[in-house]
């Protein structure tokens, strides 16, 4: 694939992953796709996983495996599919395979996990601790872990509760309910704050 | 009735989600019955589209300022006929080494590379130490440009690629991706048949400074990319300029010498030198930077060096001088409107802000740029688009005939307009190139950022201020001295004789201080001819005079126009052959002959002579004088890096 080809193939990504899906050429070649496939999701992957497993080297290992799987699996496995599902459903097992590797996760039922407050500095307060992270963010990492997660995969990477409903292995229903309650705290928050 | 402000599917509905026929109903019929309901989903779509925008706004300032690292580039290359299992598994490899070098490079403490610094073939070797699969590793760690490792090579990117700004790498393919018209050298045309030879002048020099990048990649550069004249203009000649009450805005100086490369033949080498304008003198300038911004100048020598070549000459300019942004990909917009050079911090600013996205519409960004520069036009001052692109048009006005017409319309605006080449990938030569011609200006291949400083800081006068456009120039042999002659380059830059006295036809601009050098090969009479075309005898005319007997060999009649004018003027300027021998001629004079010689060498020119790459360097050595800028020595440099290569392709042949 000529250079041009593949700097506009990458840029058309980088636009909206939908073009990725409507895109006909990467079929031919796997390290292009590859490479568009790093450029748009390496970041939102990392500060995914970074959220998950608290720390960012680790991070940064599962990114690293995901991107080797993704590799191994090669393009034709998402003729049709959007691979994003496919990215964060991965990019989520690494991460939690991780953390019980570690034993730093103990398993509890969602209702506890839901109202757990968030402890010390978030991981993705470490991966960006810019002053000026916007406003709306910042209050984003006050919420639960868990209603976090489905913010970041509902509105950084704009997967439809369907699809995070997959990812996350809780019910269309609950993601819905989760994300309600995350955007009216929010709302709160913002409002409390004079905006 | 209580509003229900708890129904999830409100929230839903708000972000976009889509929703059964059924909710969607049932949450119209809510949102229709309760402004406040309506209100809440409001916020909510609202509260979901600022989520987007800082999400979207955190990745684009990441990829920004390099704070979390991307650091795999992926270089596609040719297929090899590896076996299939042998290339996945080489693949999986060498990616698991990419990536084991990328964290090493991270634990060393390198600062980590920018994704804009990303190129397409940029390729070194790593360095990295680690534990990482070993026998790949080790084989990696020397890996070549590329690698048979099947349909991509994974190759790790870092600033050590970018340390030495000359030695930029090459892509493994960008000679196919980069567009060059065919050009056959001119031959030599008898001087009874064709007693003139009309030209349009032509400083540009792109074609050595693209060709320096092959070379510094150890590869000889495609043939047609390389124009003779363009490589000879590249330089600086020490010619005297016009005296300050001269009624000509150039002085021309005229040399003749034996041919080096065929010591029977006398080459002639007319030099041009435009009036010297000093930089505080010149007029007030009216500047608007036109920036492709598309996906395509992502690469590091291509928006980056951008960004620091329009930094350098915003630093020269003062509160005399307006600057304005505009970019264009998809969308072409305004990032700065006219700001006094005196506000540099809002010009570097918005400088800084660029990013590179999207696909490119140069038409729209040309429009808008000539807009804002007529708006603000400056009455005697410099007014001035300057374009800085791949060349690389793929949306809108494409065909490059529609592009150029574009811009010929647009340069009856009396502004002028400066291209500056820039990337390695799919700089478009030619595009450029026509662009500038149309559009009454200049253009200029950046390959480096001391490129940028010789262009937009020594030559920023000559490269802003036009002191005669439409520049003609037209030689007259004097068949008792020349029988036959070439004019060496200047292929693209031929004129039919008639166009000489025709100011309507558009021809090259000369700036301030540039100088501009033709040469001419003659053949005296007596000598034999080479084979230049012979004609029958006419039937029918009557066989011409003898020619008039003057000492004269041949008579250069320039013609011009003022910057702003619409009628030409012209001036004669002729040459009396003294006979001298090559080793008596100027410095200057060997100097752009050994340039000459250079090029015609890389294009294996016909008419090369018995010149050799070794002779040429003896030649450059020769003419090297003084040599501020230590332009000649580079030149000497490259042809001494071409020489092992011009042998290989001279032994092949």
């Amino acid at each position: 694939m000529p250079p041009e080809d593949l700097t506009r193939m990458t840029e058309a990504l980088a636009a909206s992953p939908a073009n990725l899906i409507s895109m006909p050429h990467w079929g031919t070649d796997p390290a292009v796709w590859l490479r568009a496939m790093l450029v748009r999701y390496e970041r939102p992957l990392l500060s995914f996983a970074a959220r998950i497993v608290g720390d960012h080297e680790a991070a940064r290992d599962i990114v690293q495996d995901v991107f080797v799987r993704l590799d191994k699996a090669g393009p034709w496995q998402f003729e049709s599919a959007d691979p994003r599902k496919w990215l964060f459903t991965v990019c989520r097992n690494r991460a939690l395979d991780r953390c019980r590797r570690e034993k730093r996760l103990s398993f509890v039922d969602d209702e506890t996990l839901a109202n757990q407050p968030c402890a010390g500095i978030s991981p993705s307060e470490a991966i960006s601790r810019e002053e000026d992270r916007g406003t709306l963010l910042r209050l984003v990492e006050q919420l639960p872990p868990r209603q976090q997660e489905l913010i970041q995969l509902k509105f950084q990477n704009d997967l439809s509760y369907r699809e995070i409903a997959d990812i996350t292995g809780l019910s269309e229903t609950n993601v819905g309910f989760l994300l309600h309650t995350a955007l009216k705290f929010l709302r709160e928050r913002r409002a409390a704050f004079g905006r | 009735m209580k509003t229900n402000f708890d129904d999830p599917r409100l929230t839903a509905h708000a972000v976009n989600e889509p929703l059964s026929a059924a909710d969607r109903a049932a949450i119209e019929a809510l949102l229709a019955e309760s402004p406040e309901v309506q209100m809440f989903a409001e916020e909510m779509r609202g509260l979901g589209a600022d989520l987007r925008a800082q999400y979207n706004e955190e990745r684009v300032r990441q990829a920004a300022d390099g704070r979390v690292p991307n650091v795999i580039a992926f270089v596609p290359e040719p297929r090899s006929k590896v076996e299939p299992w042998l290339k996945s598994l080489a693949r999986i490899a060498a990616a698991v080494i990419a990536v084991c070098a990328v964290f090493g490079a991270g634990y060393m403490g390198w600062k980590a590379t920018q994704p804009a610094e990303l190129g397409d073939g940029v390729v070194i070797a790593m360095k990295a130490t680690m534990e990482a699969p070993v026998a790949f590793f080790e084989e990696a760690q020397d890996a070549p440009l590329t690698r048979a490792t099947g349909t991509g090579t994974y190759t790790l990117t870092q600033e050590a690629a970018y340390f030495s700004e000359s030695d930029a790498p090459l892509g493994y393919n960008a000679q196919q991706s980069e567009a060059y018209t065919r050009l056959t050298d001119n031959s030599f045309l008898a001087v009874a048949q064709n007693p003139l030879s009309t030209f349009s002048a032509d400083v540009d020099t792109a074609s050595y400074a693209n060709a320096r990048r092959f070379l510094a990649a150890g590869k000889l550069p495609p043939k047609d990319a390389v124009r003779i004249e363009e490589f000879v203009n590249y330089f600086p000649f020490r010619y005297a300029p016009p005296l300050p009450d001269a009624n000509t805005p150039f002085a021309v100086q005229l040399e003749s010498a034996a041919a080096p490369w065929n010591t029977a033949h006398r080459l002639v080498r007319v030099g041009v030198k435009a009036r010297e304008i000093r930089a505080e003198l010149r007029g007030a300038s009216n500047l608007v930077f036109l920036i492709d911004v598309s996906g395509s100048m992502f690469q590091e020598n291509r928006l980056p060096l951008v960004k620091k070549s329009l930094r350098l000459l915003t630093e020269q300019l003062d509160a005399r001088d307006r600057v304005a942004i505009v970019v264009y990909a998809g969308k072409a917009g305004l990032v700065l409107p006219p700001t006094t050079g005196d506000r540099k911090d809002a010009i570097l600013g918005a400088l800084d802000r660029l990013e590179a996205g999207g696909s490119t519409n140069g038409g729209d960004g040309i429009k808008l740029a000539y807009r804002i520069a007529t708006e603000n036009f400056i009455n005697e001052g410099i007014n001035r688009v300057i374009l800085c692109t791949d060349g690389d048009f793929n949306v809108g006005v494409t065909s490059e005939g529609e592009l150029t017409r574009l811009v010929e319309e647009q340069a009856k605006s009396k502004v002028f307009l400066s291209v500056l080449g820039f990337g390695m990938g799919n700089y478009k030569d030619t595009t450029c190139q026509k662009l500038a011609d149309r559009g009454n200006g200049n253009s200029a291949y950046i390959d480096t950022l001391r490129e940028a400083r010789k262009v937009l800081v020594e030559q920023m006068a000559g490269t802003l201020v036009t002191v005669a456009k439409d520049v003609k120039f037209q030689v007259e042999f004097n068949p008792a001295r020349v029988s036959s002659y070439r004019l060496i380059g200047y292929e693209k830059r031929l004129l039919k004789k008639e166009d000489f006295n025709d100011d309507k036809v558009d021809a090259g601009e000369i700036g301030a201080g540039h100088t501009v050098t033709a040469l001419y090969e003659c053949v005296p009479v007596g000598v034999a001819e080479p084979g230049t075309a012979a004609v029958d005898p006419l039937k029918y005319q009557a066989p011409a005079a003898a020619p008039l007997n003057s000492a004269e060999m041949l008579t250069v009649k320039i013609r011009w126009k003022a910057p702003e004018g619409e009628v030409s003027e012209r001036a004669d300027f002729p040459l009396a052959d003294d006979g001298r021998a090559f080793s008596a001629a100027t410095p200057d004079f060997k100097f752009a002959t050994a340039v000459a010689a250079f090029a015609m060498t890389l294009r294996e020119s016909p008419e090369r002579g018995n010149a050799t790459i070794a002779a040429i360097i003896e030649w450059a050595l020769e003419g090297r004088g003084d040599d501020p800028g230590g332009y000649r020595a580079e030149f000497i440099e490259l042809a001494r890096k071409a020489q092992p290569l011009l042998e290989a392709r001279a032994g092949k042949s």
